[in-house]
Formats: structure tokens, sequence, C-alpha cells
């Protein structure tokens, strides 16, 4: 099996004492510690303005345990790309932000999408998934 | 003003043919801008007694719309099968498994703009914080 390790780490001066939370996990396959995540997908895009575009164009396998990482490499700090999830939106990611979710991709519609805003974004992203349904050619 | 980072690694030796190793650092800061995040909800806890059940963590009519907040999650369970169903509004997000965590861009773009969890068995624990862009 393959092991990919996730580890984050959270610094903040905000509070009167200093914060620092770390966090590290194996990407397992749903419900086991005995099968990692041992497929992936990933890319660098360039999203012009516009037009909302999924991410992900395989349909990965429904409700399992895949992980998402997208960082936006744009420098602008007005420059973001709104991240939708089947028509609701999530969140934002402006210009050297990233994001590390779990994706259910639940049904055909549980596309993750992106729209780009301010100008053209530098998207970097990573699917670690179980296996996805590829589109017959 | 406050300064708050997010570094993230990603690491495999055996995935690919080559190693992985993906390691950014993202200073938090608010939409638009280049001020740091000034407000914060946690570091907290919370265990769920009751099972599973859809509850929620954040609601979204208590946060200004469009912004840069940041979510981070983790499942402190040690059980694999265990797991917390993150749904935005009423919308699926993903399965948070036993040891897991998350990193989540949260613009509260509405007031249904919820971040709602929902366990998968009793007693299970969510740690999480909320970095604010007000």
């Amino acid at each position: 099996m393959a092991t990919t390790t996730a580890a984050v780490t959270l610094t903040s001066d905000l509070l009167s004492d200093a914060l620092s939370v770390s966090a590290s996990t194996t990407c397992m396959k749903a419900g086991t510690t005995a099968d990692g995540l041992d497929q992936m997908e990933y890319g660098v895009v360039e999203i012009a303005t516009g037009t909302a575009y999924d991410i992900i164009c395989s349909t990965p396998t429904a409700s399992k345990a895949s992980k998402l990482y997208i960082k936006n490499h744009s420098t602008d700090e007005t420059y973001y790309v709104r991240v939708v999830l089947d028509a609701q939106n999530i969140g934002s990611l402006y210009g050297g932000d990233w994001m590390f979710i779990p994706a259910d991709f639940h049904d055909a519609n549980a596309d993750i999408e992106i729209t780009a805003v301010g100008g053209t974004n530098i998207i970097e992203y990573a699917l670690f998934h179980e296996g996805t349904i590829l589109t017959a050619s | 003003m406050a300064t708050t980072t997010a570094t993230i690694t990603l690491a495999s030796t055996d995935l690919l043919s080559d190693e992985l190793a993906l390691t950014t650092t993202a200073t938090l800061t608010g939409a638009g801008n280049s001020t740091g995040l000034t407000g914060t909800a946690g570091l907290a806890r919370k265990t769920v007694t009751g099972g599973h059940a859809q509850y929620t963590l954040f609601d979204g009519s208590d946060y200004t719309a469009d912004k840069a907040h940041k979510l981070y999650l983790k499942n402190t369970s040690t059980t694999a099968a265990e797991y917390f169903l993150i749904t935005v509004n009423s919308e699926d997000v993903g399965r948070l498994y036993a040891g897991d965590w998350a990193l989540i861009p949260w613009s509260a773009h509405d007031n249904d703009n919820d971040i709602k969890i929902d366990p998968s068995a009793n007693d299970m624990t969510l740690e999480y914080m909320l970095f604010t862009d007000e």
C-alpha cells in the first residue's frame, strides 16, 4: 500500500499566548487503517476569469475518503478563485491560500468548480482518491 | 497586525515513482488585502454524545459574508470507521475519518451557508478553529 501523509501547522500571534497547532494524518482508504489511498491526480492550470470550471474532470468513487488539495499561486492579493460544490459556494482562495478538504463526490452533481476573479489565476491541485470513473473514449 | 500562518506538507515515498514532498505556507489575510486575519473562534473541542445527527458548528449569519474566513477541523477519533460528514448548507463536502484534518476556506456566503457536522457514531470528538475576516 502507498503511504501518504498530510501534515498541517497553524501558528498565530492573534491571542495573548502564541498559538501553534499541528496535526498529521496518513491518508487511508475509507474506514481502514490497513490500506492507504493509492491513486492521485495532480496538476497546475491557469484559470481565466469568468467561467466556472470543474477542477477534477473525472468522477471519483462516491462517499470515500478522498482528499483534495488546492493552492492559488497568484501573487496579487485581489485575485482569487471561488470554490463551489454543486452550486453551493464554499469559500474563496486568495493569492497564496491553500485548502485541504475531504471530498465526498457523493453524486454526479457534486463537482468541485472553481471560478477565477480579478484576473487569470494559477491553480495547483492534487486529489488523493480510491478510484475514478474515466470517461470512455 | 496579527500574523497567522498555515503550513501544509504532503509527503509520500511510494505513491509515485519519485518522492512526493510538497510543502507550502500561506499567511492568512483578509479578502482582497494583505491585512492579517484579526479574529478567531477556538481552538475548541466538541464531543457529540448523541451520535448520528446533523449539528450546526458555525452559523453563516453570524459572520460577514464573502470574506476570507478559514476553518480548521480535526477528527480526534482513533477508530478507523468513524467519521464526521462535513456539510456546507445542504451540500456534503466530505467525510473526515479518524485522525483526518481539513483546512477549508469559508465565505459565509449567505445566512444559510452554515458549517454542519454529522458524526457517524456516539461520543466522537471534533477539534476545530475558525479564523475570521471581520
